[in-house]
C-alpha cells in the first residue's frame, strides 16, 4: 500500500504463523459450534422433535406465566433530611489530592464515582494516570477491613486505644525503641502529627521506606550539592533528553507530570513551529519511555555504569580510571554520538538515570553539571517531595528488631513483608517486637502478622494535605462518609499521643490557618473555603540556582565499574535480570484493583500476569517458545539465600540479549480475591548494594517443561497488513509537513455509494495525535470508569473477549539505519528484532459517516445520528454480531456473559459495594448485545442540556470525553467539526492529519496525526 | 360524609362560641372586642403561637390562665426586649424558659389592641376547654363519629332490606312448592319437552354442517382472539393507570389542588436534574410543623403523624430523635426502564412543559396513578408533534439559522433536531 514500512503487532503476525492466520480469519476467534449441532446427532435424530415440543410447551408456559406478573413494585426512598448541596441526579465535584496531584472527585448522591484531573493542577495540568483513575474503585473494595482488630479478632476503637496507650506507656518507661515505618509522606499535617507523637514518646523514630526507592538520587544530591532531595526535573526545557533506564513517562518519580513536559516540545504546537526535542533512551527491557524514544539503544544492566562513565569521559574530555570500551559496539558508538548531541545542546540538555545506585547518580550529577542543566532543566531549589525513602535506615531497623531493641512498631501505608527483599526476615524479626500496629485499610501481608490493626480511612474519606513539590500545597477533603468503622491513622496517632487537638480535621485546619494559607495569600474561614474550591495553593517558584560539581569522581567510577562486573552473567544459563514497575500495578499496592489488572501492559499487552521478557534471539538460542515456564533463581548476595520463581516467557522484541525483565508488584499473597496469586513476587530479587536497594541482579534459569498462554491482547485484532499507521521523521516533516500523511501520496477518490448525512449543527469528531500518545493506558481506565465497561478476567481475555471500548494498539517496525523494509524476506534475520521501533495508536469506534456496521444490522440497532455519531441501541440489539464482522477497525465488543450478574465474574465488579462505582447515566449492558465507544454520548447530552438551561450557545471545550480529559499529553481532542474555529477543526486541518483506512470510503470521524520521529540517521 | 361532619362540627362550634360569649359577659377580666382581637391575632401572632398548643412560643391559653397581670402582658407584647433589658423578673423567667430567644416586638399595637387580643385568646381558650369537657357526653362525640354512624346505619339498612327480600322470596318458593304438592299431575310433562330438545340439537347440527357458517364463526373467533392477543402483547409492561397503595396517603388534590402549592415546591429536582425527586421529609416539615391535622382539629392526623414517626419527631416537645428515624418507602409509579434516559429539567426548564402534560391532572388525584402509558411510541409522538420552545434561548440561535435555510419557517419539532434518534435516549 502507500506506506513502505511494515508494521506488526506481534511475532506471530510478523511470521504469519498458521494458527494466527486461522484465528484472524474471523472477528471472533472461537466460532459457535453450529456445524457440530447440525451435522452430529443434531436435527436428524428422533429425540429433537420431542425436545422441540417440550421446549415449545415450556417456553409458552413460561412466557404466559411471566406475562401474568403484576407490576413489579419498585421502592423509591427519598432522603429523610436532604443535604443542601445534594440534588439527586446531579453530580457534585470536590477538589482533593491524589499522589500530590490536585484532582476533582465526581460524586453522585454522595458516592464518589469518578476521579478527574483538576485542570489547574500545577504538575499534570489535569492529566491523570491509570492508577489515579482506578483509585476510586478501591474505595468500594469489599476486601477492606471493616473494623479495628486486636490479635486477629474483631475489636472496638475503645479497646484498641486502651490497649495501645497502656502498652506505649509501659514501653516509654521501659526505654526501648518505638519505630514508625511509613512510605513517603509529604503531607505537612501528617508530618506534624508524627512530630507530636515523637515529642510524646521520645524514643520514637520515623523511618521512611519506599517499595521502589529513590534513595540513590537523594543521597547523590546530598553528596554532590549538600541537598538530600530529589530535584524537580523540567523535561519541557530540554532539547536533548538522554535517559539511562529511567522510565520517566511510565513510572519514574512523577510520570503524569513528565509526560506533559515531554510532549510540550513534541506535540502539534511545537511541530507547527518546526521544533522537536530529541529523546534518546539507553535501556534493557522495552519500557514505555523507551518505546516512545526517538532512538533506543540496548544495554545490559551491567553495562549501564560503563556507558555513563564513557559518556562522562566523552563530555569532559578526561578519562576516569578503569574506563574501557564496552563490549557492546553499537552502544559504544551511540555514547560518543550522544555526547556530541548533548554538548551541542549545552544548557538545554538533560540526562536522567533510573538506577537507585548512589555512585551512578553522582556521576549523572557530574554529567548534568557539565551540561549546565542545573538551573534550567534540573531545579534543586523547588525540589520534589514525592519520594523520601531511606533504604539504609530501613535495613538498620530490621537489625534493631532482630537484636530485640524495638518494643513497638507502627506501619503506615507500608507493607514490608511483601515489599522488602527478605520478607521472611521481617516476619521473623517482628516476632521479637512487643507491639505491632498497622494502619492498613485492607488486609495485606504485614497486617496479618500485626497484633493491632487500626484501619485507616481511604483517601476519599479523609481530611489531609499534600506537598508533592516544594511550594505546591494541595488539600484532601472527604467525599463520602467512612464506609466502614475505620479511623484516620493521624487521628489514631493523635489519640495515642494525648494530643490537645481532638480531631484531625481541626488539626489540618490549624496547620493551614497557621502556616499554609498565608503562603497563598489567603486567610481565615474565607481563605479555607476558597482553598476547598481551588484545591491548592502555589507559592511562586524560587529562582532555580545553578550548581557546580566539584567532587572527585575516581572513587565513584571505581564503584560503578566494580558493580558492573558483579552483575555480569557468567555461563550459558545465566541472565542479567532487570526489575521494573509495570504501568498498571506499579509497586503492587493496588493489586486488588480489577481495572488495573485488566489494563494491558503498554508494550507487551499482557493482562493479569507478570512474565519474564526475553529477547527473541536468546529464546531461539535456548529453544524456548512464548509461554514456556522457566525457573528463575537468584542468590541474594546479602545473605546467600536463594529464591526462585517460575514465570512464563514473553517474547519481547527490543529486549537486550542476555537479559530478562520482570515486573514488580505481582504475586501478592494477601491482597484480596482479585490480586491474590496473580503473577509472582520478584521483590526478593532486589539487591541491597552500597546502601540502596537496586533493581538489577543475576539469575540462573532452568526449564520446567510447562507452557501457559499469557492473556495478551496484542494480536487480537489483526489489521491484515493494511496501512493504518503512518509515521515520518522530523527531517522529512520539516521538508514537507504533509510527509506520509496522504498529502503527498494521495490516493484516488472513490465514488460514494451512500448519500452524505446532514449535520445541521454538530458534527462530533476527534483528533488523535500519534506523536503525543505515549500509550500509557490512562484513557482505557478512564473509559471503563465512565462507561461501566465490565472486567472479564484472565480466561476471557485469552479468548479475545476483553471489553475495553478504547484500546491502544502497539505496532512494532524495524529500524534499519534509516532504510525502510519493503519485503518480508529482508527481515528474516532475527538480529533485527533487537532493534525495533514502536508506535502507539489509540483505537476506538471511528464513528464513520458511512459506517459499514450500520448497513448490515438487521434490526437497525446501530444507526447514524444527525450529529455524526454512530449510535448503538443496546435494547434493540439481538446479537447477530454482523456489525463486528463488518467493522474494519475491530472496535465492536460483544457481551458473551451478563458480566454484571454472573457468579463466574464474582471477583471483579459484581458485589453490592463495587456496584456503587457505576455511572448512573450509562446503562450496564446485558448478555448477548454488542457495545462500543459511544463518544461519551452522556457527556455530549449533558453538555448540550447545560447550555440550553443557561440559555447560551455551546462553547468549544464545554464537552470533554473521558479519555481526552485524563490524557496527560492532550493527545486526544474532541469537538465539533462544523465549527471551523473549534480546536479539533484546527487540528484536523494540520498537514499531518490522516484517516485510518480512508481508502475504504467509510469516512471515519476520527483523524489521526502522523507520528514524527526525530531520528538522527547516523545514530539509529 | 366528611363534609357533613364538617358542617355539623362548625355548627356546634358556632353554637358553643355564642354560649362562650354569654359566659364571657360575666368574666372578671378587662374587656375588649374578641372579634377585633381575632383579626389581629390571626395577622400577627399565629406565626409563632397557638391558643392550645406550644408552637415556637408558648401555648397562649394556659399561659394567660397563669398570668393575670394585664399591664405586664401589654408591655410584654408591645416590647418584650425592653422588659428583658430592664431585668423584669417575670420577663426574664419567660425569656430563660424559651432558650433566650426574643419574641418579635410590636410597638405598633395600642394598649386596646393588645387587650382585644387577650380577650380573644381567653375566649377561645375557654371555648376549647368547654368543648373538651363536653366531649365525653355532648354533641362533640356525635359530630366526630358522624360519618361512621351513617355508614353503620346504611349497612344496617342494606342488611334489613336484604333480609326482607330473602323472606319474601322464601315465602314465594314455599307457596310454589305447596302448589306443586297439591297438583301432582303438573309434574308429568317431560315427554314433549324431550322432543323439543331433539329439535333444538338438530338445528345446531344443521348449522355445524354449514361450512360457510363455520368458517364465518372461526374467522370471527380468530380475529377477536388475534386482536385481543395483539393488544395484550402491545400492552405488556405498560402500566397506565397503575395506582399502588402508598405508605402515606398523600392527597395531591389537597396540596396541589385546593392549596395550590406549586409542584416544584416539593419536587425541586424537576428544574435542575433528571430526577424530579420525591421531597425529603424536611420539606414536609416546613408546613407540617405547624399544620398538624385538619383545620380546627387538635389531634394530629394519622397520616401526618407518619411523617413525625419517620423523622422521630415528637410534636409535644418539638424534638427530633435521630435513633428513631426511618425512611418512608414510597412505591414508585412512573418507572421508565433502565435503558431509557429521561431528564426532567430538559422538559420542564428548557421546553417549559407543564407537569400535567405527562403526569395528568395530579391536582385532582386523591392518590396518584400513572396517567400516561410511558411507551416509546408516546414519547416519539410528542417529539414529532410538539413545537420546540426556542424563544429567548440563545442556545437555539445558531441552530435556527441553519434550519431556516432548510425549512423556510415551518414549526421546529424535536424530531427535526434529532430528537427521535436512538442514542438521544438510549445510552
Amino acid at each position: 500500500m502507500d506506506s513502505n514500512k511494515k508494521y506488526w503487532k506481534g511475532l506471530e503476525e510478523l511470521n504469519n504463523e498458521p494458527e494466527f492466520v486461522e484465528k484472524n480469519k474471523h472477528e471472533f476467534a472461537e466460532p459457535i459450534p453450529i456445524e457440530e449441532v447440525l451435522s452430529g446427532g443434531g436435527l436428524m435424530g428422533k429425540t429433537p422433535r420431542r425436545d422441540f415440543l417440550k421446549a415449545l410447551g415450556f417456553g409458552v408456559g413460561a412466557v404466559t406465566l411471566a406475562a401474568c406478573q403484576k407490576v413489579p413494585v419498585h421502592k423509591s426512598i427519598p432522603y429523610l433530611i436532604k443535604p443542601e448541596e445534594v440534588t439527586p441526579g446531579v453530580a457534585n465535584y470536590y477538589v482533593s489530592t491524589y499522589d500530590g496531584h490536585a484532582i476533582l472527585v465526581k460524586t453522585r448522591e454522595g458516592r464518589p464515582i469518578k476521579i478527574e484531573g483538576n485542570p489547574n493542577d500545577v504538575l499534570a495540568k489535569g492529566g491523570l494516570s491509570a492508577q489515579a483513575q482506578a483509585s476510586v474503585l478501591d474505595l468500594y473494595d469489599y476486601n477492606r477491613l471493616n473494623n479495628p482488630m486486636l490479635d486477629g479478632g474483631d475489636s472496638s476503637w475503645n479497646e484498641i486505644d486502651t490497649f495501645v496507650k497502656r502498652e506505649l506507656g509501659a514501653i516509654k518507661t521501659g526505654g526501648k525503641k518505638i519505630r514508625l515505618v511509613t512510605s513517603t509522606i509529604n503531607s505537612p499535617s501528617t508530618l506534624a502529627v508524627i512530630a507530636d507523637f515523637i515529642a510524646q514518646y521520645p524514643n520514637t523514630k520515623h523511618i521512611t521506606y519506599d517499595a521502589v526507592s529513590y534513595t540513590g538520587i537523594i543521597q547523590a544530591n546530598q553528596n554532590s550539592f549538600g541537598k538530600a532531595v530529589i530535584p524537580h526535573y523540567n523535561f519541557d526545557k530540554a532539547d536533548v533528553i538522554v535517559s539511562f533506564g529511567a522510565d520517566f513517562l511510565g513510572t519514574w518519580i512523577s510520570p503524569s507530570e513528565f509526560m506533559g513536559q515531554w510532549v510540550k516540545n513534541r506535540g502539534s504546537k511545537s511541530l507547527a513551529g518546526k521544533k522537536m526535542s530529541r529523546h534518546i533512551q539507553f535501556e534493557t527491557g522495552m519500557s514505555l519511555t523507551g518505546s516512545n524514544a526517538d532512538t533506543r539503544i540496548l544495554i545490559k544492566p551491567s553495562e549501564e555504569g560503563l556507558a555513563l562513565v564513557n559518556l562522562y569521559n566523552a563530555l569532559s574530555g578526561t578519562t576516569l580510571p578503569g574506563s574501557k570500551p564496552m563490549g557492546n559496539s553499537s552502544a559504544d558508538k551511540a555514547v560518543k554520538l550522544v555526547a556530541a548531541e548533548l554538548k551541542a545542546a549545552q544548557g538545554k540538555a538533560l540526562v536522567v538515570c533510573g538506577s537507585n545506585d548512589v555512585a551512578k547518580q553522582i556521576l549523572v550529577n557530574a554529567i548534568n553539571a557539565q551540561l549546565g542543566s542545573y538551573g534550567t532543566t534540573i531545579d534543586l531549589d523547588n525540589y520534589s517531595n514525592q519520594y523520601k525513602g531511606n533504604d539504609a535506615e530501613f535495613t538498620d531497623f530490621v537489625g534493631e528488631m532482630n537484636r530485640g531493641e524495638v518494643d513497638a512498631v507502627f506501619f503506615l501505608n507500608s507493607n514490608p513483608v511483601y515489599e522488602y527483599h527478605n520478607g521472611q526476615a521481617i516476619k521473623d524479626a517482628l516476632k521479637k517486637v512487643r507491639l505491632k500496629v498497622t494502619f492498613a485499610d485492607r488486609k495485606d501481608e504485614t497486617s496479618v502478622i500485626c497484633n493491632i490493626v487500626a484501619p485507616n480511612h481511604y483517601y476519599l474519606e479523609s481530611w489531609g494535605d499534600g506537598n508533592a513539590v516544594e511550594g505546591y500545597y494541595t488539600v484532601i477533603q472527604p467525599t463520602i462518609n467512612p464506609v466502614y468503622d475505620t479511623r484516620q491513622a493521624e487521628q489514631s496517632l493523635m489519640v495515642w499521643s494525648d494530643s490537645t487537638v481532638k480531631d484531625y480535621y481541626t488539626y489540618v485546619r490549624n496547620t493551614w490557618d497557621k502556616e499554609l494559607l498565608a503562603k497563598g495569600g489567603l486567610s481565615g474561614q474565607k481563605g479555607w473555603e476558597t482553598l476547598l474550591q481551588t484545591g491548592f495553593i502555589k507559592v511562586a517558584d524560587k529562582p532555580a540556582g545553578s550548581y557546580s560539581f566539584a567532587k572527585d569522581l575516581n572513587g565513584v567510577a571505581q564503584t560503578i565499574l566494580n558493580q558492573g562486573t558483579t552483575l555480569e552473567a557468567k555461563g550459558d544459563k545465566q541472565y542479567e535480570v532487570q526489575l521494573y514497575q509495570s504501568i498498571a500495578l506499579r509497586d503492587g499496592k493496588r493489586a486488588n484493583n480489577p481495572w488495573l489488572q485488566e489494563l494491558p501492559d503498554p508494550v507487551s499487552k499482557v493482562t493479569w500476569d507478570n512474565f519474564a521478557a526475553m529477547s527473541p534471539t536468546d529464546m531461539k538460542k535456548a529453544g524456548y517458545v512464548q509461554g514456556d515456564v522457566i525457573n528463575i533463581e537468584v542468590k541474594n548476595p546479602n545473605n546467600n539465600a536463594s529464591y526462585s520463581i517460575a514465570l512464563p516467557i514473553l517474547v519481547q522484541p527490543g529486549q537486550a540479549q542476555g537479559t530478562i525483565s520482570i515486573a514488580l508488584g505481582y504475586g501478592r499473597t494477601e491482597a484480596g480475591p482479585v490480586g491474590q496469586g496473580v503473577g509472582k513476587n520478584v521483590y526478593p530479587f532486589l539487591n541491597f548494594v552500597n546502601g540502596t536497594f537496586q533493581t538489577a541482579t543475576v539469575a540462573a534459569i532452568s526449564t520446567t517443561g510447562d507452557n501457559v498462554i499469557l492473556a495478551q491482547t496484542q494480536t487480537h485484532h489483526s489489521i491484515e497488513g493494511r496501512n493504518v499507521i503512518r509515521e515520518t521523521t522530523f527531517k522529512e516533516y520539516v521538508k514537507d509537513p504533509s510527509s506520509n500523511s496522504g498529502g503527498s501520496l494521495k490516493h484516488k477518490e472513490y465514488e460514494d455509494l451512500w448519500d452524505d448525512y446532514d449535520h445541521p449543527q454538530y458534527n462530533w469528531v476527534m483528533a488523535i495525535d500519534l506523536n503525543a500518545c505515549t500509550g500509557c493506558g490512562a484513557c482505557v481506565v478512564a473509559c471503563s470508569a465512565e462507561n461501566n465497561v465490565p472486567v472479564v478476567g484472565r480466561d476471557e481475555v485469552r479468548r479475545r473477549r476483553e471489553m475495553h471500548w478504547i484500546r491502544i494498539d502497539r505496532y512494532y517496525s524495524f529500524n534499519e539505519d534509516g532504510k525502510s523494509i519493503t519485503e518480508e524476506k529482508e527481515i528474516e534475520d532475527l538480529k533485527d528484532l533487537d532493534n525495533v521501533a514502536v508506535v502507539y495508536q489509540p483505537m476506538l469506534c471511528q464513528h464513520c459517516d458511512h459506517a459499514p456496521c450500520e448497513t448490515v444490522c438487521p434490526v437497525l440497532a446501530t444507526v447514524h445520528s444527525s450529529e455524526g455519531i454512530n449510535h448503538m441501541a443496546y435494547n434493540r440489539c439481538v446479537g447477530t454480531r454482523y456489525c463486528a464482522n463488518n467493522c474494519p477497525y475491530k472496535v465492536r465488543r460483544f457481551n458473551w456473559f451478563n458480566y454484571w450478574n454472573d457468579s463466574r465474574f464474582d471477583n471483579y465488579l459484581i458485589n453490592e459495594h463495587t456496584h456503587l462505582v457505576l455511572n448512573p447515566d450509562v446503562t450496564t449492558r446485558f448478555r448477548g448485545v454488542m457495545e462500543k465507544c459511544s463518544m461519551c454520548i452522556q457527556r455530549i447530552q449533558a453538555g448540550k442540556l447545560k447550555a440550553k438551561i443557561e440559555k447560551r450557545p455551546l462553547k468549544d471545550g464545554d464537552i470533554k470525553m473521558a479519555c481526552q480529559q485524563t490524557c496527560p499529553t492532550n493527545a486526544i481532542v474532541f469537538g465539533n467539526a462544523s465549527d471551523p474555529n473549534s480546536e479539533v477543526s484546527q487540528l484536523l486541518k494540520s498537514e499531518r492529519t490522516y484517516y485510518v483506512l480512508e481508502e475504504l470510503g467509510v469516512k471515519p470521524g476520527i483523524g489521526y496525526q502522523v507520528k514524527v520521529r526525530n531520528t538522527a540517521e547516523t545514530l539509529a | 360524609m366528611r363534609s357533613i361532619s364538617l358542617i355539623l362540627k362548625q355548627f356546634s362550634r358556632s353554637v358553643l362560641l355564642v354560649a362562650g360569649f354569654t359566659i364571657l359577659g360575666l368574666s372578671a377580666y378587662a374587656q375588649g372586642d374578641a372579634a377585633k382581637g381575632k383579626t389581629i391575632f390571626e395577622a400577627k401572632c399565629t406565626a409563632c403561637h397557638k391558643v392550645d398548643q406550644r408552637l415556637i412560643g408558648p401555648a397562649l391559653g394556659p399561659q394567660l390562665d397563669k398570668e393575670t397581670d394585664e399591664k405586664f402582658l401589654v408591655k410584654w407584647i408591645q416590647n418584650n426586649t425592653a422588659l428583658i433589658a430592664a431585668k423584669d423578673p417575670k420577663a426574664l423567667a419567660i425569656y430563660n424558659e424559651y432558650n433566650q430567644s426574643n419574641m418579635t416586638v410590636f410597638p405598633d399595637l395600642t394598649d386596646a389592641d393588645v387587650t382585644n387580643i387577650l380577650t380573644y385568646v381567653r375566649t377561645e381558650w375557654k371555648t376549647m376547654q368547654e368543648d373538651a369537657k363536653k366531649a365525653p357526653a355532648g354533641g362533640a362525640v356525635e359530630t366526630d363519629k358522624g360519618p361512621s354512624n351513617i355508614m353503620i346505619f346504611g349497612l344496617i339498612g342494606v342488611i334489613l332490606v336484604a333480609f326482607i327480600v330473602i323472606m319474601v322470596l322464601n315465602k314465594v318458593v314455599k307457596t310454589l312448592e305447596r302448589l306443586i304438592a297439591n297438583k301432582p299431575d303438573l309434574l308429568v310433562e317431560p315427554v314433549p319437552v324431550e322432543e323439543v330438545q331433539v329439535d333444538k340439537y338438530a338445528g345446531i347440527k344443521k348449522l355445524a354442517k354449514n361450512k360457510k357458517f363455520v368458517f364465518f364463526v372461526l374467522l370471527c373467533v380468530s380475529i377477536a382472539g388475534g386482536g385481543w392477543t395483539w393488544m395484550t402483547m402491545w400492552n405488556t409492561d405498560v402500566h397506565q393507570g397503575y395506582q399502588p397503595v402508598q405508605p402515606i396517603k398523600f392527597p395531591h388534590d389537597l396540596h396541589a389542588g385546593a392549596m395550590k402549592i406549586n409542584c416544584q415546591y416539593c419536587h425541586t429536582g424537576a428544574y435542575k436534574s433528571k430526577n424530579a425527586s420525591i421531597p425529603s421529609l424536611n420539606v414536609c416539615m416546613n408546613c407540617h410543623k405547624v399544620i398538624t391535622g385538619l383545620k380546627g382539629s387538635n389531634a394530629p392526623s394519622a397520616e401526618i403523624h407518619k411523617i413525625y414517626d419517620a423523622l422521630g419527631y415528637d410534636p409535644q416537645t418539638q424534638k427530633y430523635d435521630s435513633t428513631k428515624m426511618r425512611p418512608v418507602q414510597w412505591v414508585r409509579i412512573h418507572n421508565l426502564p433502565d435503558f431509557a434516559y429521561f431528564n426532567h429539567s430538559q422538559h420542564v426548564k428548557v421546553q417549559g412543559l407543564k407537569c400535567q402534560t405527562c403526569h395528568g391532572p395530579v391536582e385532582t388525584m386523591k392518590e396518584v396513578y400513572q396517567y400516561s402509558p410511558l411507551t416509546m411510541k408516546w414519547c416519539i409522538q410528542c417529539h414529532k408533534r410538539t413545537e420546540v420552545n426556542t424563544k429567548g434561548n440563545a442556545y437555539y440561535e445558531k441552530m435556527e439559522a441553519v434550519h431556516e435555510m432548510i425549512r423556510k419557517g415551518e414549526k421546529v419539532t424535536e424530531a427535526m433536531m434529532g430528537g427521535i434518534e436512538c442514542g438521544k435516549c438510549h445510552y
